[in-house]
């Protein structure tokens, strides 16, 4: 039995400006966009096109200068500050290119480091950290400072850092920018494991092709506007499951949402 | 909030040589403060002590130092309403012959037979003391501290080498140890001692007259001003808590400066911590952005660079004021070389109090010198931070 796709970011009309000096550049024209559930979805252009702007716009890092986002029904573009540094810790995900972990903690203490924000035990944010570690395949390497893991195992603790929270979207900005081929494999195997086995929605900002060819959906932005919007017609969205038993067993998710 | 305070740890952890010195630096600073401040904590502990009404000091009028003529005595204490009284003769000089200023002394020959009535603090002073002093002629009753300078023990001799009667060195023999706090870098000796060895037998340095009630000072002191008016030398008579208050005014300009230059050193570590966090804050810039994607909410920001600074203040304040407490203790203890600095500590005791106040201070200082770089972290937006990364 199919289930019905279920719009989880909806994009209605949003321009951003920026203002360099008295001038005003227009970074995202008109922009209008639906994202669906458990999708993984690449948006590709060149540089300057407008495509971290439209990233920090969806992941509620940046409001816009006009139109909506909605996020699940809700619209983010209307949060204050707090409201959305609230709302991107159980809503949200991020992986960076340059990973951008905390030097001086250990990786089990950079990805527990947003569950400080939640009321969880520390028992139990102990026992959600291994699990998520386990799953990204780091278990071994939880005490290891990001000065003593390679590059691809950096950007694991930074997947397993957005992962922890059990978030339904994770944004990715070059998530293989900073790795060589193989490194970069490993953790498009990952990703796409996130999204096929956990079901989450994933929206990578990429210039790699090896990235944009695993998509399901490929978005190309230039100068501000969406020039292009193609989906593989043969990829059928992943099934919702009520367990996501590749990471855990705990029949609630991956984690308990917080708060 | 452990887990707060752990990162806070580890931030202060990752560049250990500007913590270290930034650490140091405020470390002694605090110290410098405390033993600064100690002299005023010490002045003015000492000056609220027992200062009472109920005492009056008679001395010269005109001459410094005083020298009261022993033949007014009878008559001062006869006057309605002195109910006791005592002599002082002070003897100022040098515990050896090297006459450095951490071996100067000063000792008070006085009425034995009354020592502990009329001198606050002496009052339990152990009986068999007072009664060996009466017992030997040369008996000193030594101040706790200046015992422990000069490591000196019961029943040891010494000589002093008088500048206030100079040539008329007396040797003493030691009885007995007064309260600690109480006269701890002076001593006490009888009078008959003092007239015998020094061959002064006619004037006594003041005189202390012991008020049967406060109420009657006013009438007191105006009896002695009335009935010793045409006498040569005129006498000066007030009331010890008057004669505390003079001293203060004389002392003030040299607390305020005291508190003046503390103050100064405080400025001085705010500045100081706050540069340091200043740019702590602005190699963090990216970090901070990434927390606040995360979802820690600009108040966490705040506390996170507050909670660093209070922390660093807090503990170089303990230490400080630990380091600072130490050495005094040591001092006290005489397990110092009693010169130099050490002989400053002797007089200024530091209370072992000032860790606390050191360390709240440290966290004071913390506090105000990271207001600004945590307000400005606070504000760290996270699209230009990546903007400018991408």
């Amino acid at each position: 039995m199919s289930q019905a796709p279920e719009i989880l970011v909806r994009v209605d009309r949003a321009v951003k400006h920026y203002f360099r000096g008295s001038e005003c550049v227009e970074v995202l024209h008109e922009v209008n966009l639906e994202i669906e559930r458990g999708d993984f979805v690449g948006l590709i252009g060149p540089s300057g096109s407008g495509k971290t702007t439209l990233l920090n716009l969806i992941a509620g890092l940046d409001q816009p200068t006009s139109g909506h986002i909605f996020f699940a029904g809700n619209e983010i573009s209307a949060m204050n500050e707090s409201q959305l540094a609230r709302w991107r810790t159980n809503a949200v995900g991020f992986v960076f290119q340059f990973f951008h972990l905390i030097p001086v903690l250990t990786a089990f203490e950079n990805v527990e480091l947003p569950l400080l924000l939640t009321n969880m035990s520390a028992r139990r944010r102990r026992d959600h950290v291994r699990m998520v570690l386990k799953a990204v395949g780091l278990d071994h390497r939880e005490h290891h400072r990001p000065g003593q893991l390679s590059g691809g195992e950096q950007q694991r603790v930074g997947i397993a850092r957005a992962l922890v929270t059990d978030p339904a979207l994770i944004v990715a900005d070059e998530p293989t920018g900073d790795l060589d081929s193989k490194k970069s494999k490993e953790i498009l195997d990952l990703l796409q494991m996130l999204q096929e086995e956990l079901h989450k929605t994933l929206l990578v900002v990429t210039h790699d092709p090896n990235v944009a060819g695993r998509t399901r959906r490929l978005l190309r932005i230039d100068s501000g506007r969406l020039i292009e919007d193609r989906c593989d017609a043969n990829r059928p969205l992943p099934l919702r499951r009520a367990a996501p038993v590749a990471v855990s067993s705990n029949s609630a998710g991956l984690v308990d949402q917080p708060g | 909030m452990s887990k707060f305070i752990l990162l806070m740890l580890k931030n202060l952890g990752r560049n250990k040589l500007r913590t270290t010195l930034t650490a140091l630096a405020v470390t002694v600073l605090v110290t410098i403060c405390v033993v600064v401040l100690s002299v005023v904590a010490t002045v003015r502990m000492q000056l609220s002590t027992e200062a009472s009404q109920a005492k009056l000091i008679v001395t010269e009028r005109w001459v410094a130092p005083s020298e009261v003529p022993v033949r007014y005595i009878p008559r001062l204490t006869r006057i309605r309403g002195v109910e006791d009284w005592t002599t002082w003769n002070l003897y100022v000089g040098f515990f050896d012959k090297t006459l450095r200023s951490d071996r100067a002394g000063l000792g008070f020959a006085t009425r034995v037979e009354n020592l502990t009535r009329m001198h606050g603090g002496l009052e339990n002073v152990d009986p068999a003391v007072i009664e060996a002093l009466k017992n030997e002629k040369s008996g000193v009753l030594m101040g706790s501290t200046l015992m422990q300078a000069m490591n000196w023990k019961v029943g040891q001799q010494f000589t002093f080498f008088s500048t206030s009667t100079a040539g008329k060195d007396l040797r003493f023999k030691i009885v007995g140890v007064m309260p600690a706090g109480v006269y701890p870098l002076s001593f006490f000796f009888r009078d008959d001692y003092f007239a015998e060895g020094t061959g002064n037998k006619d004037t006594v340095s003041l005189v202390w007259l012991r008020l049967r009630d406060a109420s009657l000072a006013p009438r007191v002191i105006s009896q002695i001003q009335h009935d010793f008016a045409s006498s040569q030398p005129a006498l000066k008579v007030e009331t010890e808590s008057s004669g505390v208050a003079r001293f203060v005014e004389k002392g003030k300009v040299i607390l305020f400066i005291i508190d003046f230059v503390a103050l100064i050193l405080s400025i001085d570590m705010v500045i100081l911590l706050s540069n340091s966090i200043s740019i702590s804050t602005r190699e963090r810039r990216v970090e901070m952005a990434v927390l606040k994607v995360l979802g820690f909410q600009p108040l966490h920001i705040v506390a996170m660079v507050v909670g660093e600074a209070m922390l660093i203040g807090a503990l170089s304040g303990l230490a400080g004021a630990a380091l600072a407490w130490g050495a005094s203790a040591l001092a006290q203890s005489g397990r110092l070389p009693s010169d130099g600095i050490t002989s400053f500590l002797l007089v200024f005791p530091v209370p072992a109090q000032a860790m606390m106040w050191g360390a709240l201070a440290g966290a004071s200082i913390g506090f105000v010198g990271s207001v600004f770089p945590a307000w400005s972290a606070r504000k760290v937006k996270v699209s230009d931070v990546f903007s400018r990364i991408a």
